[in-house]
């Protein structure tokens, strides 16, 4: 048994100092689970980021009320808004860097968020072929005055400093008809009731009021969504989209897909590599069967294999990814990798020369990863294209670990695929040991 | 004989209708070195694969190990191979593997760890002269590098026998002549080496005795002092004579005042021509060589 360790140590440490095929087994999945990943985001109902609008903020008026305004907006998921000086902004809305720039020219605090008072002057600058995007950044506009308003009329000292300068400028208005004095001078006593109520009612509660809006502020509506969508089949791509928790849930299975093919390809061409470059003669000269030799090779490339997937599976978590089940997915993956080596074994003997070896083999794995969604997820084959990859290793690779990850299989669920993995392992490890002795 | 490490008896093998080997038979005597010497194809290869226990002969049989010995039998046999190191033609080495790596993981296939596994890593070196680049991948080496590890790696495991194929092809004189060295302090050491080369300067100079095979046959077998004897043939003598004489019968062919012919006593011979008043200008006596009986016995057709 040493000897098979000895043997699968050593193949491990020539796989991974050939930088060119380390790359292939680690830096190329990564690649592929990463872009992949980005593609199929937009169609996955994963957490990822949602898509904003880019704009920059130029804050001329410089008050607290200003100020203010930009930490709403930049709070709005929905944008994202940078704060500049004009000229950059313009530069950056010109050049097509941002969609649009938002200016909050001076006096903006004097009056923002008091509805009775002149409308603060806000100006936009789109970029003319994003106007599509205008009206919505419109909207959030609205809806932070919304908000800026709600805030400064729970702000007693703020209120009561407009009603007196309001009442300041009423006495020194000679022109104002008696009427419409007596009828505004109402209507700021009232404001100034409802501020001191405002105070009281603060005073009592501080003990339970965390913070502005946290229930004494107002919203002018409460709107909430509702489904109009029909019922959505579960076998359908959408239903099985929204299955998944994020957006390498897809990617990264299929992506470690092609570095378990990078690990079969090495280790075909290591056996054939052997076999050429007299290697192979001392092995088989040493006190070692041919079997222990097999052995060493296949636990050497089942490790490889199981190395993939781990460090696939690691970084899909950092990113995001959250296996339903760890066990499920090393179950999964030690049936994954028992296939493979079973694939590698016939595939070492089918040339005789390292080159011949290796270019058999990925045109195989070039096959099966078409066939099997290694480079386009079976989901969204054609119908005839579903039914070839049943014939795919590589297609039974993917569910098994998909199952695992975000399909919730079952283990009666995971019998199916697992199973068919493990008999191309042993069909292979059989047919390939023959021919081994054959050649 | 009592002493024979390796007998070899009425091997044959054949691959389709091509006979590889053909009735071989000889054996090698504990601590001797043996030249094994054959055109290209003459079945040296497949003769040391069988030896080896990677081929199984169609008839014949292949028996290692010495009688006292504790193992003794078929190479089949995994116990009796460790009997055997084996330094092939091809460089057999992991060239992505340093030299330490590639003696370490040969010894630990042949069950040396430990201690015992770090004084042969570091001996095999020293025997290679490899020991300031030991921690170096082996691609980096030059072709006499790796051959001189080839060797090495072929001694890790302290075998009795040592079998090596054309370990000198492709090494500058230098690696060649440490090849030779190293080769002699092993025979000194009585380690039995059946050595296959091409080279008949080499086997002259190593082998106590030479077998010469060709289509799978054993054609000779002897020390080089007994085959010169046997197929050796006549010396060869030439010259360039003051002048043609007249009344001299003399051997060979002349043309003109140079003179060549073929004698098994040659400087008795150039004596009495000289007695009879034969002025030689030049004389050149070319003795036979384990060359000349090689192309005495296999021919001086070409081999592809």
């Amino acid at each position: 048994m040493s000897q098979i360790f000895t043997m699968a140590i050593k193949d491990l440490r020539l796989l991974f100092r050939d930088k060119l095929g380390a790359f292939f087994i680690i830096g190329f999945p990564i690649l592929m689970g990463l872009f992949f990943g980005t593609i199929t985001g937009n169609y996955s109902s994963g957490t990822g980021k949602k898509s904003q609008i880019k704009v920059a903020i130029v804050d001329q008026d410089k008050t607290d009320v200003s100020e203010k305004f930009v930490s709403l907006i930049q709070q709005n998921d929905s944008v994202d808004c940078t704060p500049m000086e004009f000229d950059p902004a313009r530069e950056s809305v010109r050049k097509g860097s941002r969609v649009a720039m938002i200016v909050l020219g001076e006096g903006f605090g004097e009056t923002a968020g008091f509805f009775w008072e002149e409308a603060p002057s806000i100006q936009i600058g789109v970029d003319p072929s994003r106007n599509a995007e205008s009206a919505m950044l419109q909207g959030f506009i609205m809806e932070t005055i919304g908000q800026l308003s709600s805030e400064r009329m729970q702000d007693s000292m703020a209120m009561q400093d407009m009603i007196d300068r309001s009442k300041d400028q009423l006495k020194a208005d000679q022109e104002i008809s008696v009427a419409n004095r007596l009828l505004v001078s109402t209507f700021l006593n009232s404001l100034e009731g409802m501020v001191d109520s405002i105070d009281a009612l603060q005073t009592e509660s501080d003990d339970t009021i965390e913070g502005p809006g946290s229930g004494s502020g107002f919203q002018f509506a409460n709107i909430e969504s509702i489904d109009v969508t029909r019922k959505i089949d579960p076998n359908s791509v959408k239903g099985q989209l929204m299955k998944t928790k994020s957006k390498w849930d897809v990617s990264f299975p299929q992506a470690m897909m092609w570095g378990i093919l990078a690990c079969v390809a090495g280790f075909a061409g290591s056996i054939a590599k052997e076999r050429t470059h007299g290697t192979m003669t001392r092995l088989q000269v040493a006190p070692i069967s041919k079997f222990q030799v097999l052995c060493g090779k296949a636990l050497a490339c089942f490790i490889s294999v199981m190395i993939v997937v781990a460090m696939m599976t690691g970084l899909g978590v950092a990113l995001d990814m959250r296996p339903d089940s760890y066990p499920k997915l090393i179950l999964s993956t030690f049936c994954v990798a028992g296939c493979f080596v079973g694939i590698m074994m016939v595939m070492s003997n089918l040339g005789k020369t390292e080159e011949s070896v290796n270019g058999s083999g990925w045109a195989i794995n070039m096959v099966m990863a078409m066939l099997g969604g290694g480079m386009i997820p079976v989901m969204f084959m054609p119908s005839f294209m579903q039914s070839l990859s049943h014939f795919s290793p590589v297609k039974w690779s993917v569910l098994a670990v998909e199952g695992a990850i975000w399909r919730e299989f079952s283990y009666a669920e995971l019998l199916m695929p697992c199973g068919i993995l493990v008999g191309i392992g042993i069909a292979g490890v059989l047919l390939g040991s023959w021919m081994m002795r054959r050649s | 004989m009592e002493n024979q490490i390796i007998l070899v008896s009425n091997l044959k093998k054949s691959y389709g209708d091509h006979i590889a080997v053909d009735q071989l038979s000889f054996g090698i005597e504990k601590g001797e070195t043996l030249g094994l010497l054959g055109p290209n194809g003459a079945g040296k290869t497949t003769t040391i694969s069988m030896l080896v226990g990677m081929f199984q002969p169609d008839e014949g049989e292949v028996i290692v190990g010495a009688k006292d010995g504790n193992r003794q039998g078929n190479p089949v046999d995994p116990a009796v191979r460790r009997l055997i190191g084996i330094a092939p033609q091809a460089l057999s080495l992991y060239s992505d593997l340093t030299a330490t790596e590639n003696l370490e993981f040969f010894g630990q296939l042949y069950g040396l760890s430990g201690t015992a596994l770090k004084q042969r890593v570091e001996w095999s070196l020293e025997f290679a002269q490899l020991e300031d680049r030991s921690k170096d991948r082996v691609k980096t080496f030059s072709g006499g590098m790796k051959r001189r590890l080839n060797i090495a790696v072929a001694l890790i495991h302290e075998p009795e026998i040592l079998l090596l194929d054309e370990p000198t092809v492709g090494v500058d004189p230098q690696s060649r002549n440490h090849i030779f060295e190293c080769i002699e302090t092993l025979r000194e050491r009585g380690l039995t080496i059946l050595y296959t080369t091409h080279y008949m300067e080499e086997a002259q100079r190593l082998c106590d005795r030479v077998a010469i095979i060709d289509h799978g046959k054993m054609l000779a077998l002897d020390s080089i002092q007994g085959l010169l004897e046997k197929y050796g043939g006549c010396s060869m003598v030439s010259g360039e004579l003051v002048e043609s004489p007249a009344h001299v019968d003399l051997p060979g062919e002349i043309n003109g005042t140079t003179i060549q012919f073929e004698s098994e006593q040659p400087l008795e011979e150039v004596a009495r021509l000289t007695q009879k008043g034969v002025q030689f200008l030049t004389l050149n006596v070319a003795q036979p060589s384990l060359e000349s009986v090689f192309l005495t016995l296999t021919g001086r057709s070409l081999r592809d």
